[in-house]
């Protein structure tokens, strides 16, 4: 896919669409109103404008999601993400070109890859994770595809519990120890979540068991839990040293336990 | 014979373990008390033999044994593709 200028149309307004994620406002400015229609159905719970956030220009063109795993290229002050079916350049001043396919798959793809890229420079992580609300702290529950985030997250929204997200969460760290955001990325539930962020209780190591319980776990279960569900497309050397940073400042100042949960009804709640 | 950690490595000592990220592999590695000592020895540039000259201070052990305990985990972070002879 050739990254392209926008064309300007004379007579024709560009339309625009601002979106706030954990502290990260980004906004989309095209000619082409179609793909910001698309954005506004997916992610109008998140809209927000805020100052120096990014600008893109935003063009859409179709394409393939293969390859399927987002390609990261930083240098200096500029950075690329790209896919078969996304390619976005952001340069100086926070200036950027988003050229992608009109859909709300590859949308997402884009903005899961740079927020990504984003929250482990903002000293935190974009988590494979359930994420929950109870008595006004977070809790997350780490866990890979399998490891019961659906389930659990199902349980606990029929127990009048908020959920955060089902799937992806997001953390960093804030003037008084580590917040949970909002999270636009879900899994079976498909819910829109909604903006906010919570002081963040916990962090539980899933298991899907018989009996519920919650035990200690070592730094090496908990960082290699971590780093093995952290969502990062950079495969550079910096990249990893930065997520091990993070997972150092986020074992130091987060209580990790390990969860084990039947998944027969919510009881497991009361151990939270 | 002197080595270095190779290039694309990422490591941090937390919780009183170093823990190794290989980024382009995605491999992580975690390594104990002793081997983490042998491996911030390494990082920081220093032969076999003073490596071995620390663990001898730190756990009173004879030279010969250090000496053989450093170079057997060098051999071992070598086969793996974490540190590379310096020539």
């Amino acid at each position: 896919m050739a990254l392209r200028p926008v064309a300007r149309r004379p007579g024709r307004a560009a339309a625009g669409f601002g979106l706030k994620v954990a502290g990260q406002a980004l906004n989309f400015e095209s000619y082409q109103p179609g793909i910001i229609s698309v954005l506004r159905r997916r992610y109008g719970a998140f809209t927000g404008k805020a100052a120096g956030g990014y600008r893109f220009s935003l063009t859409a063109a179709p394409g393939s999601q293969s390859p399927f795993r987002p390609a990261v290229a930083a240098s200096g002050d500029r950075l690329e993400i790209g896919r078969g079916d996304f390619r976005a350049v952001i340069g100086p001043g926070r200036k950027a070109e988003l050229t992608a396919a009109p859909s709300e798959q590859t949308l997402d793809a884009f903005l899961r890859s740079f927020l990504s890229f984003l929250l482990l420079r903002a000293g935190g992580f974009m988590l494979h994770s359930a994420g929950l609300v109870k008595n006004d702290r977070a809790y997350l529950f780490l866990g890979k595809s399998g490891a019961g985030k659906s389930p659990l997250s199902k349980l606990a929204a029929a127990a009048g519990l908020e959920v955060i997200s089902d799937e992806i969460n997001l953390v960093r760290p804030g003037s008084n120890g580590f917040r949970a955001y909002g999270s636009p990325f879900w899994g079976e539930m498909r819910a829109d979540g909604r903006p906010g962020s919570w002081p963040l209780g916990g962090v539980f190591l899933l298991k899907k068991a018989r009996r519920n319980r919650v035990s200690g776990c070592k730094p090496v279960e908990a960082l290699r839990l971590l780093l093995r569900c952290a969502v990062n497309f950079d495969r550079a050397p910096a990249s990893a040293a930065l997520a091990l940073e993070n997972g150092a400042a986020l074992l130091a100042g987060a209580a990790f336990r390990r969860l084990e949960f039947s998944k027969a009804d919510g009881s497991f709640l009361e151990l939270i | 014979m002197a080595y270095k950690i190779k290039k694309g490595l990422a490591f941090r000592r937390i919780a009183g373990e170093v823990y190794i990220v290989d980024a382009a592999r995605c491999e992580m590695r975690e390594l104990n008390g002793t081997a983490s000592l042998i491996w911030e020895g390494l990082a920081a540039g220093r032969p076999v033999a003073a490596i071995a000259a620390g663990l001898m201070a730190e756990f009173e052990v004879p030279e010969r044994t250090a000496l053989a305990d450093v170079a057997g985990f060098v051999k071992d972070l070598a086969a793996a593709g974490l540190v590379e002879a310096v020539k």
